[in-house]
């Protein structure tokens, strides 16, 4: 399988902090890729490096084999690249509809004399725009939310918009940090089904998550960091079976109790 | 207090103008449009007791400071107010566009309706040498630079020969006649048609804009610079953009300015005009163009009216803005904060 998204001997330094330590990591075409750990591990700096928020100290991140290092992050958003919020950081005073069009806008090429003039280009691609994002909207489940404006939606309504303006990019790899976080049970599976659908729709996602059930049931490939360093890779099942997963993260079921 | 408050968020004008706009027949649209741009027009002849101003003579308050600073306002708005930029030194793009007339009119001849246009030119090209090492601040900072950038362009204009020094330029040209209307010193009122024509222009252009993919931006950026960039917008080239068209607006209202009052000093551009130009974006309603052109007249208009007061109007100018930043802290007519209905299907805007 193609590699779509590849970070190699990525070492991030934060003065004399060591973040990241030579972490290996990629995404494939068509797979749901976890990065779990404990909390501080690096996974959240992991996303910031890649969306180029962050200059590593040393080595590479690859999209689509072309490195992406030193690249602007709007540039990298456009290569295919997207991603979400721990903290939901939403545009709050635009409406859902408006929130997602920023997203699918940077697939367009109208610039702003065009806009002025209306041409039959802008006029095109802004129906598009809008079409889109109420296409995204309807497929998160929350189109009767487009009109209100993103800081008075739920909270779960929030996490959703937030994927759906991420997918508007029309991303090669989406990237979910915590998209599961605040969900009740309920949710999560729903949650679940629809990153599943996400991917089958031809994304591949890098998926940071806690919640383990969630993981260990659609991840196609998980990565366990800890104190910055990658210690294991491999299936759920084999993952939940690594004894320094065990010790770092996961630990035991405690039979007693 | 807090009943006051209450009183005041029932009375909604905004909102009970705009179930009454939304309702509205495309033919009344354009009736209510054409009666409100028809009675600015005709401003000038309205010089009545209860709109007039007593103390000073109406039709050059109308121009100068109502029409100037509702241009400057819009212009500033789309920097402040949609793209979320503190700019504290935008008499600076003002100055620019007064003194490429000033110069280029007295001195060579060059008509305003060329000045206009390269008044608003140099003012983009300062903003973008401005710009471009100084849009990569934010907040504070970034307001700090701009203010020195203000009082650069005025120190500049008082040390340099060819602004005339503190002394400034004198005579300068009004543009010739058109359709028998003779602009000169003494009749603001042709003046005050064209400020008022290059305002519903750059209103005109701002609405389009504002609705489109560069509105979505300035107001991406405005509300999470960083999340615009991880969305794919291009911050930077958005921000100048903002940032000197601003600045053109800004530079072209001045060359209107610096023809009509016919001569200028470089004590006219000084901090005061900036942070008043900002009062009047603030008051009205930060990105709202609507709110930001009512916040203007008023915060214009009133210290004219209250001149009867003399001295100590300024003391009730200030009174009024305490009030009125306790009684509605978003400005008079703050943006958008009715919900909107979209199409499920084709994501278009949906008028009730």
């Amino acid at each position: 399988m193609t590699k779509l998204l590849e970070v190699n001997n990525l070492t991030m330094e934060f003065g004399g902090v060591v973040a990241l330590k030579e972490v290996n990591l990629h995404v494939s075409a068509g797979e749901i890729a976890a990065l779990i750990g404990p909390n501080g591990a690096g996974k959240t700096t992991v996303f910031n490096v890649v969306t180029g928020y962050y200059q590593p100290t040393k080595g590479d991140v690859l999209l689509n084999s072309k490195s992406v290092l030193g690249l602007k992050s709007n540039k990298i958003a456009r290569l295919g690249l997207a991603r979400t919020f721990q903290n939901i950081r939403l545009f709050g005073d635009m409406t859902a509809l408006e929130n997602v069009m920023t997203g699918s806008d940077s697939r367009n090429k109208v610039g702003l004399v065009g806009s002025i003039i209306g041409t039959s280009r802008s006029r095109q691609e802004e129906s598009l725009s809008h079409s889109r994002a109420a296409e995204l909207l309807n497929f998160m489940g929350i189109s009767h939310r487009s009109g209100q404006l993103a800081r008075n939606l739920p909270y779960g309504d929030q996490r959703r918009l937030e994927i759906a303006r991420a997918l508007a990019l029309e991303p090669k790899v989406l990237l979910l940090d915590e998209p599961a976080a605040g969900f009740n049970p309920q949710e999560k599976v729903e949650l679940g089904e629809l990153i599943k659908k996400i991917r089958d729709a031809g994304f591949a996602v890098l998926l940071i998550e806690h919640d383990m059930s969630l993981v260990m049931k659609i991840s196609d490939r998980v990565s366990v960091l800890d104190f910055g360093q990658k210690i294991a890779e491999g299936t759920p099942s084999e993952i939940q079976n690594n004894q320094k997963v065990i010790d770092a993260y996961l630990g035991v079921v405690d039979n007693a109790s | 207090m807090s009943s006051i408050k209450i009183a005041f968020s029932k009375f909604n004008l905004r909102d009970s103008f705009g179930a009454w706009w939304e309702n509205a027949t495309k033919k009344q649209r354009i009736a209510f449009r054409v009666l409100l741009i028809g009675f600015f027009y005709a401003l000038p002849f309205l010089d009545n007791p209860i709109l007039g101003t007593p103390e000073t003579n109406f039709q050059s308050v109308l121009f100068y400071p109502l029409a100037v600073y509702v241009a400057m306002a819009v212009g500033l708005n789309i920097v402040v107010g949609k793209s979320g930029i503190l700019d504290l030194g935008y008499v600076a793009f003002f100055a620019i566009g007064a003194y490429t007339h000033a110069i280029l009119g007295t001195f060579y001849g060059v008509s305003l309706w060329f000045n206009i246009i390269l008044g608003a030119a140099f003012a983009m090209i300062a903003g973008v040498i401005l710009g471009l090492p100084a849009l990569r601040l934010r907040g504070d900072y970034l307001a700090i630079i701009t203010l020195g950038f203000g009082e650069i362009v005025r120190i500049v204009a008082l040390n340099l020969e060819i602004t005339g020094g503190a002394a400034g330029i004198a005579g300068i040209p009004a543009p010739p006649n058109i359709f028998n209307v003779t602009f000169d010193v003494l009749d603001p009122k042709p003046h005050y048609w064209l400020m008022l024509t290059f305002i519903m222009l750059v209103v005109w252009m701002y609405i389009r804009l504002g609705k489109r993919r560069p509105g979505r931006a300035w107001e991406a950026i405005r509300e999470d610079e960083d999340v615009a960039e991880f969305m794919g917008v291009e911050t930077t080239k958005y921000k100048l953009w903002a940032f000197i068209l601003g600045g053109a607006i800004g530079g072209g209202a001045g060359a209107i300015y610096s023809s009509q009052v016919a001569s200028i000093l470089p004590d006219y551009f000084t901090l005061n005009v900036s942070i008043l130009v900002l009062a009047c974006v603030v008051f009205g309603g930060m990105g709202n163009i609507w709110g930001v052109v009512a916040g203007a007249i008023l915060l214009e208009y009133l210290p004219e009216k209250l001149r009867f007061l003399s001295e100590t109007r300024i003391l009730f100018f200030g009174l009024l803005m305490v009030v009125m930043m306790n009684i509605r802290p978003d400005g008079l007519f703050p943006r958008k904060k009715r919900e909107k209905v979209y199409d499920k299907v084709t994501g278009q805007e949906i008028s009730r």
